[in-house]
């Protein structure tokens, strides 16, 4: 900051009011806590969703028990419970908006916005980010496009019911009976989507821009946290990748309220209503499928960097010894966001695109685990050798590192296209997806949240209740997921409301895969159903936790309580705003631990060397100096 | 606190803040225009009917090119003039950047208009190939006489729209049935628009009345258990809605709204069973293999059952009344001649027996007679290339099919006639086209096989100024012949200003055509709708319109608002201008593209 700024600085400390301050703000900190809520209540809705399509797979004849029903009124059972069970149309609908909310009202706003709206700007030693106006803009504009799709469950027509992916034809045709265009779930999901790309596209300039404008004096790109270079990488996905998709939803968006055939191909006919469709023909359902998933793969990466750049923050802090490998790291994550754009038609190898392409996308997809795995590996390396503190953060980031490498690991198989004939649509793709955003990506976020805690409130998190929110939360996750890959191998498909029972009776006596009957295979239903209403209420500890700590949790005793070494913990606790309270200046790169020549185990970066020069050479010190373990 | 780099730029990077901004924004910009010009190339290659070339009129597209690469300079020199701080300069050249983006929306909304009012049908027919045939122009205006579709001209619509009690006039493009009865499903309850619809045109001299009560069970009253089902059903209280009751939204909404509340109490009473039975699973049977393999067992098929034998007089579901009917029908008394867009009817059935019936788009059912409900419309263009294209596919000469196409084979009624003369003049100019351009190939020495073709474009399409200038001959084909020996044939140039809106129906006199409904394949403006070269047409310019109506707003605030930055901080409106400056050289930038792929190629 300039001194002419310094100087401003007073004029801003009069009183904001309420609104101003909470509500409207344009703090980066106040903005990713806001972020924070609204995406974890849509991840709350989201999983409370997964768990009544859970229910009906695994008691497709049993009605939805009241702790499940009750939230329901009777127009709406009325409308879409049969005898108060699940019907296959309302199993669409929830599918379709557990995965649209969680990937993109959940995971993405909680990871990329709420976290890398927090901490970078303070990793990078900014007072705030680039275009705080902009910053709010995002904000609202997500919450207003959040709300829009899930309005739709209370609509005449319920909210969509095609699939997260939706595709055409198919998500086209649906809703077709309603007159006014605009009051279809459909309409509202197409609606809702285009106004979160526009936030995301909005957060992902500011935060580009932030980290490439705003870095503190000293801050080089190679002294940058590893965390700012995945927000970056992540940045750059969303700006590039989002577009297409918008056009694409632009596109069906046409569809439905003009009438025109973007997606619609000649001679569309609906059985069920027995009439041929008044449209004009000729469009390419291949179209929307290209457009959607050339940004629904970079979008897999949007989910999981952030995750790993929480666990790449807290692994040095609890480890105290530096990242090992930074700068492949670095460059990996570079390599993985390009390579990241050309993969996407392999989630197409079944729509007849022909060997040549199929063969093409395979290729880049088996080279995109390259960089993947230098990721992942620096990251085991890096605990070798290490006194490791097992802290709350540091459970959940060591635990990321097995659950996310079997979510990495199981979708090799679905890369190679002859593999993917057999796996394509069944439950191992789900149950190799979820192993990566659920025990990875969100073990990941956890850390995240475990780990900033006290730069938030100033309190830490309860132990006690983080264990017991850890332990079945680990156990419950696997039981979830684990069993998918079983079922999925064994060919169950992944749309089945009543979890295959139409299977049972024709083939109770064949085995099946691994020496198990069909019938066997359906009875793992249940016991995925009862992990997941398990796992649902072992986040209570979690949410109590959140709530008590804030007001009753341990007190921090500095400002830099995990002896962490980057920028954010710099700042007062919680930080005012305008974050930093001296003129920041780097001097080292980011994970400076247990360096020799050094007397605590931590060297922060904006601490000045004693001798004094701005590039502080370690090989100055004599090496005789013990340091302090 | 203050955000650095606002004003000046950093030293390292070289830029400030806003600038990184747009750049970035940019880019995400030319991936959102890649996604559409992609679309455009999909929908180009795997398009099964012939591509629409040229289709637009070039010269106001040509215009609009050359207004907005003068104003992407201007917006560069009153920048210039900020930098040099020269206040009324900026002023003069934002002001000729904004007047640039006027005129090109202005000349965008010309071209929308002609298109929204333009119509195009796709004829069915039994021909050799399944005929396919487009015919274009306007739809006229009619009126009912003794449920008969009667021509008006535009004079007296606009006499009739004067009117204090004006007559209900339409386009002619309607589907006419004479209603007795109508059917709600109460499942749907979104019926307003059609509701209003219909009661608009019934007015005061039809009554719709419901045809029999509406009763629901109270589900309290079931519970009491004093009364049998059939009884309550008698009682007054299950009365929701008297039969004779006239429609309206609101009767409708109530019986929907008993009809849910009804459902989801029945449901209640059926869940508590099927609970029931599950908890005796559990807990009498003591089963381990709950879930999905308990319903094969016998022992469950015996109590559901039992449950079923214990429902059943609770639901009387077998005696078929049911608590709460699921559709009501409405009596229309005199019967009703309704006027319905075709687009709100996917289904009509007609049955000679029983009578027919239309669905609109919500499900409701209308039970009546379908009238004869023809298009009334003045021809402007014939296209055959699509019967073209279909009769190669199946091996046939394209002028076979094409002889046998509805429009040249039944000139009976009115109109007819005319078409057919106009193509006949048509192959005369055709005939004397191709020899001139074999002369042509001659003349340069061009082999054999390499000769100069008349384009597809040329030999199955007639052309609304072709249209026009057989007209002035009175479709006579030796006339035809004479005028293009004379050199006097009428003709379009390209700098020809009545091409700008389409062919003028008020000045010409083309064939008036009656289309009867079932020849009707597929019709529509030349909207989206019609095709996804229109699609993607309007979706491309459409984002570019808003792009530049964007443009218009912000460059317009710095004009009109700007002078309060620029007394007290210039450099940073400098930059604000700059930044707004490169958003409209991509504005300008996107309609170079798209001006080729849309209006030459």
């Amino acid at each position: 900051m300039s001194a002419d700024s310094q100087d401003h600085h007073d004029d801003h400390h009069h009183v904001l009011p309420f609104w101003k301050k909470y509500i409207f703000s344009t703090d980066h900190k106040t903005i990713g806590i806001q972020y924070g809520l609204a995406a974890g209540a849509f991840l709350l809705f989201g999983f409370f969703l997964m768990i009544v399509m859970r229910w009906s797979i695994a008691y497709p004849h049993e009605p939805l028990p009241s702790y499940l029903s009750w939230i329901f009124t009777d127009g709406w059972k009325g409308r879409w419970l049969e005898d108060g069970k699940v019907t296959g149309e309302t199993y669409n609908m929830f599918g379709a908006m557990h995965g649209t909310i969680m990937v993109f009202l959940g995971v993405v706003p909680l990871g990329f916005a709420a976290f890398g709206n927090y901490v970078t700007p303070l990793q990078i030693g900014a007072p705030d980010m680039a275009f705080p106006k902009l910053n709010m803009a995002s904000f609202w504009v997500y919450l207003v496009g959040g709300l829009v799709m899930c309005m739709s469950f209370f609509m005449e027509s319920g909210a969509a019911k095609s699939g997260w992916t939706n595709y055409s034809p198919l998500a086209g045709y649906a809703d077709r009976q309603i007159v006014n265009q605009l009051l279809a779930g459909q309409t509202q999901w197409l609606i809702g989507l285009v106004l979160l790309i526009t936030s995301s596209l909005l957060g992902a300039v500011n935060f580009i821009t932030t980290i490439i404008q705003l870095r503190a004096k000293g801050l080089t790109w190679m002294r940058l946290p590893f965390f700012v270079w995945a927000m970056l990488v992540t940045g750059f996905l969303l700006l590039l990748a989002f577009p297409p998709l918008e056009a694409a939803g632009i596109m069906q968006l046409m569809d439905r309220l003009t009438g025109s055939s973007f997606f619609m191909p000649t001679g569309l006919y609906s059985a069920s209503d027995n009439v041929a469709l008044d449209i004009s023909g000729s469009g390419s359902p291949l179209l929307y499928q290209h457009l959607f998933w050339f940004l629904g793969h970079p979008e897999v990466y949007v989910l999981l960097l952030p995750a790993l750049a929480c666990v790449a923050e807290i692994i040095p802090c609890n480890t105290r010894k530096p990242l090992w490998g930074y700068k492949p790291m670095v460059w990996a994550v570079i390599v993985l966001g390009f390579l990241s754009f050309v993969v996407w038609a392999h989630h197409m190898y079944l729509t007849g695109m022909g060997p040549v392409i199929s063969t093409f996308f395979q290729t880049t997809t088996v080279l995109i685990s390259v960089p993947s795995v230098i990721l992942l590996t620096s990251m085991i390396i890096s605990l070798w050798g290490g006194s490791i503190r097992f802290t709350m953060p540091m459970i959940w980031a060591a635990a990321f590192l097995p659950m996310f490498g079997i979510g990495g690991l199981t979708g090799l198989p679905l890369a190679f296209n002859l593999a993917d004939l057999h796996l394509h649509d069944t439950y191992y793709v789900i149950g190799h997806f979820h192993y990566v955003v659920a025990p990875g990506i969100l073990f990941g976020l956890f850390a995240g949240i475990y780990h900033w805690y006290p730069k938030l409130t100033g309190r830490f998190m309860d132990n006690f209740l983080g264990h017991l929110h850890f332990w079945p939360t680990l156990v419950c996750m696997n039981l979830l997921f684990f069993p998918m890959l079983v079922q999925g191998m064994a060919g169950f498909h992944r749309r089945w409301y009543n979890g295959g029972e139409g299977y049972i009776e024709k083939s109770t006596d064949g085995v099946n895969v691994f020496g198990l009957t069909v019938a066997e295979h359906i009875s793992l239903n249940e016991v995925m159903t009862g992990a997941a209403i398990a796992l649902a209420l072992f986040q209570l500890p979690f949410l109590i936790n959140m709530f008590i700590s804030y007001f009753w949790g341990k007190k921090v005793t500095s400002d830099n309580p995990w002896d962490a070494t980057t920028l954010e913990w710099a700042t007062p606790t919680p930080p005012g705003h305008g974050n930093f309270t001296f003129d920041i200046a780097v001097y080292r790169g980011p994970y400076e631990y247990s360096r020799p020549d050094h007397d605590k185990d931590y060297f922060p970066q904006w601490e000045e060397p004693k001798h004094a020069t701005p590039d502080d050479e370690p090989s100055e010190k004599p090496e005789k100096e013990t340091p302090e373990a | 606190m203050e955000i650095p780099f606002i004003v000046n730029a950093r030293k390292d990077t070289g830029l400030f803040n806003s600038k990184v901004g747009i750049w970035l924004f940019l880019a995400s910009e030319v991936t959102l225009f890649g996604g559409l010009f992609s679309g455009y190339l999909f929908l180009r290659l795997y398009a099964d009917y012939p591509w629409p070339e040229r289709a637009l009129p070039v010269l106001p597209g040509l215009i609009n090119t050359f207004i907005l690469i003068g104003s992407s300079v201007t917006v560069v020199f009153a920048w210039a003039a900020l930098k040099m701080r020269e206040w009324a300069k900026f002023q003069i050249y934002m002001g000729i950047t904004l007047v640039c983006a006027f005129l090109f929306l202005g000349l965008k909304a010309v071209e929308y208009n002609a298109k929204l009012h333009h119509q195009a049908v796709r004829l069915t027919g039994d021909g050799s190939v399944q005929d396919f045939g487009y015919l274009e122009g306007h739809v006229h205006y009619a009126k009912l006489v003794d449920d008969k579709l009667v021509e008006v001209t535009k004079e007296e619509k606009k006499e009739n729209d004067k009117k204090d009690d004006p007559e209900h006039i339409f386009a002619a493009n309607k589907i006419i049935f004479k209603a007795t009865e109508l059917s709600f499903v109460l499942k749907r309850p979104a019926h307003e628009a059609y509701v209003k619809e219909i009661l608009e045109q019934a007015g005061e001299d039809h009554t719709i009345i419901l045809v029999d009560d509406y009763r629901v069970l109270d589900v309290d009253e079931l519970h009491e258990g004093q009364k049998s089902r059939v009884e309550l059903l008698k009682g007054e209280r299950a009365l929701v809605i008297k039969g004779g009751e006239a429609l309206s939204i609101e009767i409708l909404d109530d019986m929907e709204d008993a009809f849910l509340d009804a459902r989801a109490h029945d449901k209640d009473i059926r869940t508590e069973f099927s609970r029931a039975s599950w908890r005796w699973v559990r807990d009498e049977k003591g089963i381990k293999d709950i879930g999905n393999l308990v319903i094969t067992k016998d022992y469950w098929k015996e109590r559901m059952a039992e449950d079923a034998a214990k429902i059943a007089p609770l639901m009387l579901i077998d005696s078929g009344i049911k608590s709460a009917p699921g559709s009501v029908t409405f009596k229309i008394d005199p019967p009703l001649t309704l006027v319905m867009d075709p687009s709100d009817i996917p289904k009509i059935t007609e049955d000679p027996t029983l009578g027919d019936t239309i669905r609109f788009r919500d499900d409701t059912t209308v039970k009546g007679k379908l009238l004869p409900s023809p298009m009334l419309m003045g021809i402007d263009a014939i296209d055959f290339r699509h019967t073209a294209m279909r009769a190669e596919i199946e091996g046939i000469d394209p002028l076979d099919a094409i002889k046998e196409s509805w429009i040249l084979t039944h000139t009976d009624s009115h109109g007819g006639n005319d078409l057919k003369k106009a193509w006949d003049c048509h192959m005369a100019w055709l005939k004397i086209e191709t020899k001139r351009l074999l002369d042509k190939s001659d003349k340069k020495g061009r082999k054999k096989g390499d000769e100069l073709v008349p384009t597809e474009n040329d030999k199955y399409r007639i052309n609304w100024d072709q249209m026009v200038a057989y007209e002035k001959l009175k479709y006579d084909p030796e006339a035809v012949v004479a005028a293009i020996e004379d050199k006097t044939l009428y003709h379009t140039s390209l700098f020809d200003l009545s091409g700008f809106a389409g062919a003028n129906h008020t000045a010409h006199h083309f064939p008036h055509v009656e289309i009867p409904r079932e020849k009707v394949g597929f019709t529509s403006t030349f909207t989206p709708k019609w095709n996804t070269y229109y699609a993607i047409y309007f979706t491309i310019t459409g984002l570019h319109g808003l792009h530049v109506i964007g443009g218009i707003v912000v460059l317009g605030y710095y004009m009109f608002f700007g002078r309060k930055m620029y007394d007290s901080n210039p450099e940073w409106l400098a930059n604000r201008v700059e930044i707004g400056g490169l958003f409209w050289h991509f504005v300008d930038l996107v309609w170079i593209f798209l001006f080729p792929i849309l209006y030459l190629m």
